[in-house]
């Protein structure tokens, strides 16, 4: 369960990103998201949506505790966020399609890597590890160096990664960006089994597709405030467009009128 | 700590595997100190040995000094031009068409015969291997006077030795080990300082400003463990490879001594007993607390950087701050004081050399170890407070 209520996040701005920001701009904070409330429970996909800019990456980031939000309350797998950082991150898996692997480790050292990190007992590494490595088919480069893998391999080892701890809360921010349809299935899979063994998944994503096809839950965020949160029926019921993504830009067209 | 060991192990690995961190970390230090002493040796021994083998064109102005153009003549090592006016030698020396050239007064048989100073103007272009050239020819002009002043004692009925009116015979009471200690003790701290700084710069940009860039601290920062831990398992790796690469400059230089030809034996010999092992581990003890004050400041620099080539020109500049109180250190006369030993890297350098040396005084050395251990937290403490800033670390 993720549960976030009234959150905001202020960025202070340098002197450099006022002058990116033009005359226009007052101010010397701008606030990337502000009051956003919304639930995700476990054995639903949640997806969050959004223009570039729009505070979804902010948010995910305050969800993962890598930032700390200026106000407001974040509580993951029933630990509050500000309180237990370490204890979210324990219970959370997160991937985005900036987290990069490191090259010049092989696939099986960074899966070790994490799952030490994670604390992930010796014997249950193993099992867990031989679980993944053949569920995605990964033995044949899990002696390689990650430098070395195609992006499709690179993106196996990242959800391996993402799962070697077991995670009850799954965070995935565009992890599909910029992949091919084959690397963007093997994300859309890793959601679905992740649903259906009862997880948690929160996932914000650009491909409209992917939310028709996914998501139990819908919440749609714009320059840091929430347009709308409820489920996908709900959404698709008021909707005014004749397809997803003509509703997704008719309601940010009509937050900037 | 299992973090910590964790993290430190993965970046060993991860550093150990990085071809541009190696050559920077073992190769060129390995390799710096034999390559140099191997060239400047090898092009100083040749240019030497062209200088002595040249045979040497040189011109005799004014015929009054008959007896010294025919003791010029006899040897085989150097050839006479003639008819060359005393106006135009310098011109020629210059040009290189000369190698020397000696214009005698036009009273000089007269001022020999009545035992006056006889004067002779030595022309020589004095740079790089003229050097010796100069003093081939100047050798000619020392026997030719010895040939003299045997002859004014002879006339005088005089024996050479009472001009000798003090018997000087000096007695350097210094051991070697002081000599060369001296020399070496001057060089070695600054060598040591420089590649501590050298040798942990690569790493702390690739572990900071490098793992920014690539994408992957994001993924590390997911991790269920305190920042603190993550930044102290990078600490340990900058600092190791740090202290590697000033032990690998060291043995470099080492291998550079045992190599050269020129240097020594007995030279040799004295190095290896000044560097004891009491004084490798006392320089150790002090380099140790140096490499984590360089660590943490390059860290902090390598983390607020946006990427790897940003945190190099942003780092570059330090090497002169390094650079300048370590080479300070080399000066004769800038020894170890209460306000010197308080100075960073300079304290390393005058306490370095004066261990060396045997001369360290317990209250200076207390100093500087107060001075360097004060100076490693603040920079632990300000690389953490750096990594913990989420301005830092999302910086873009």
């Amino acid at each position: 369960m993720i549960e976030v209520q009234d959150v905001f996040k202020t960025f202070r701005l340098s002197r450099h990103q006022k002058r990116e920001m033009g005359s226009a701009f007052q101010g010397n904070t701008v606030d990337a998201v502000a009051g956003v409330s919304f639930t995700c429970r476990p054995g639903r996909i949640f997806s969050l949506l959004g223009p570039n800019g729009a505070g979804k990456t902010t948010t995910l980031r305050m969800i993962a505790t890598m930032i700390r939000p200026t106000a407001g309350t974040i509580r993951v797998a029933g630990h509050e966020a500000a309180r237990h950082p370490e204890k979210v991150r324990a219970s959370l898996g997160f991937m985005t399609n900036s987290t990069q692997l490191y090259d010049r480790l092989t696939a099986s050292e960074l899966v070790r890597y994490y799952a030490t990190l994670h604390g992930v007992p010796a014997d249950a590494y193993r099992q867990r590890r031989d679980e993944i490595f053949a569920a995605l088919d990964m033995e044949g480069f899990a002696d390689r160096r990650i430098g070395k893998l195609s992006t499709g391999m690179k993106q196996k080892v990242s959800i391996a990664r993402t799962m070697i701890h077991d995670p009850g809360v799954l965070v995935l921010d565009e992890a599909t960006a910029g992949l091919d349809v084959l690397a963007s299935r093997a994300i859309v899979d890793l959601i679905r089994r992740a649903r259906d063994r009862g997880k948690t998944v929160l996932f914000s994503t650009h491909r409209m597709g992917e939310v028709g096809q996914l998501s139990d839950d819908v919440a749609l965020i714009h320059r840091g405030r929430l347009l709308f949160s409820g489920t996908h029926d709900q959404f698709a019921a008021e909707m005014q467009a004749p397809s997803l993504e003509d509703e997704f830009i008719r309601r940010i067209e009509a937050a900037d009128r | 700590m299992r973090t910590v060991i964790t993290v430190f192990r993965k970046e060993l690995v991860d550093t150990l595997r990085d071809r541009r961190t190696i050559v920077f970390m073992i190769v060129i230090p390995l390799l710096l100190f034999p390559t140099l002493f191997r060239v400047m040796f090898t092009v100083q021994r040749n240019q030497a040995e062209k200088a002595q083998a040249k045979n040497l064109r040189v011109v005799c102005v004014d015929g009054t000094a008959g007896r010294f153009v025919r003791m010029l003549e006899k040897r085989d090592d150097l050839t006479l031009v003639p008819n060359v006016p005393a106006d135009s030698v310098s011109a020629l020396i210059g040009a290189d068409s000369l190698d020397g050239a000696f214009v005698f007064s036009a009273t000089f048989a007269d001022d020999v015969a009545e035992m006056k100073p006889a004067r002779v103007d030595f022309y020589y272009k004095s740079a790089d291997d003229s050097q010796i050239i100069r003093d081939r020819l100047r050798a000619i002009v020392d026997d030719f006077e010895e040939q003299l002043l045997d002859e004014r004692f002879q006339r005088l009925e005089f024996d050479r030795s009472i001009v000798d009116a003090v018997d000087l015979k000096s007695h350097n009471v210094a051991s070697m080990e002081e000599q060369v200690g001296r020399t070496v003790g001057g060089m070695l701290p600054y060598m040591f300082i420089l590649f501590c700084f050298i040798g942990a710069m690569y790493p702390a940009i690739d572990l900071g400003a490098g793992e920014k860039e690539r994408g992957t601290m994001e993924t590390l920062l997911t991790a269920p463990v305190n920042r603190f831990h993550i930044l102290l398992g990078k600490f340990g790796v900058v600092v190791l490879s740090g202290l590697l690469s000033a032990t690998v400059s060291m043995v470099g230089l080492f291998v550079a001594f045992k190599q050269s030809k020129e240097i020594p034996p007995e030279f040799l010999a004295v190095i290896v007993k000044i560097l004891g092992w009491d004084t490798i581990v006392l320089v150790l003890s002090l380099l140790i607390p140096l490499t984590i004050f360089f660590a943490g400041v390059l860290l902090s620099v390598s983390l607020a950087a946006r990427s790897f080539k940003e945190a190099q020109s942003m780092i570059s500049p330090l090497n002169i701050a390094v650079i300048l109180p370590a080479a300070i250190g080399m000066i004769p006369g800038v020894n170890m004081t209460y306000a010197t030993a308080l100075i960073p890297i300079l304290n390393v350098s005058l306490a370095t050399k004066e261990i060396i040396a045997g001369t360290i005084r317990t209250p200076h050395l207390v100093l500087v170890y107060v001075s360097l251990i004060t100076l490693a937290i603040v920079s632990l403490w300000g690389s953490a407070w750096w990594f913990r800033r989420e301005s830092t670390i999302f910086r873009s």
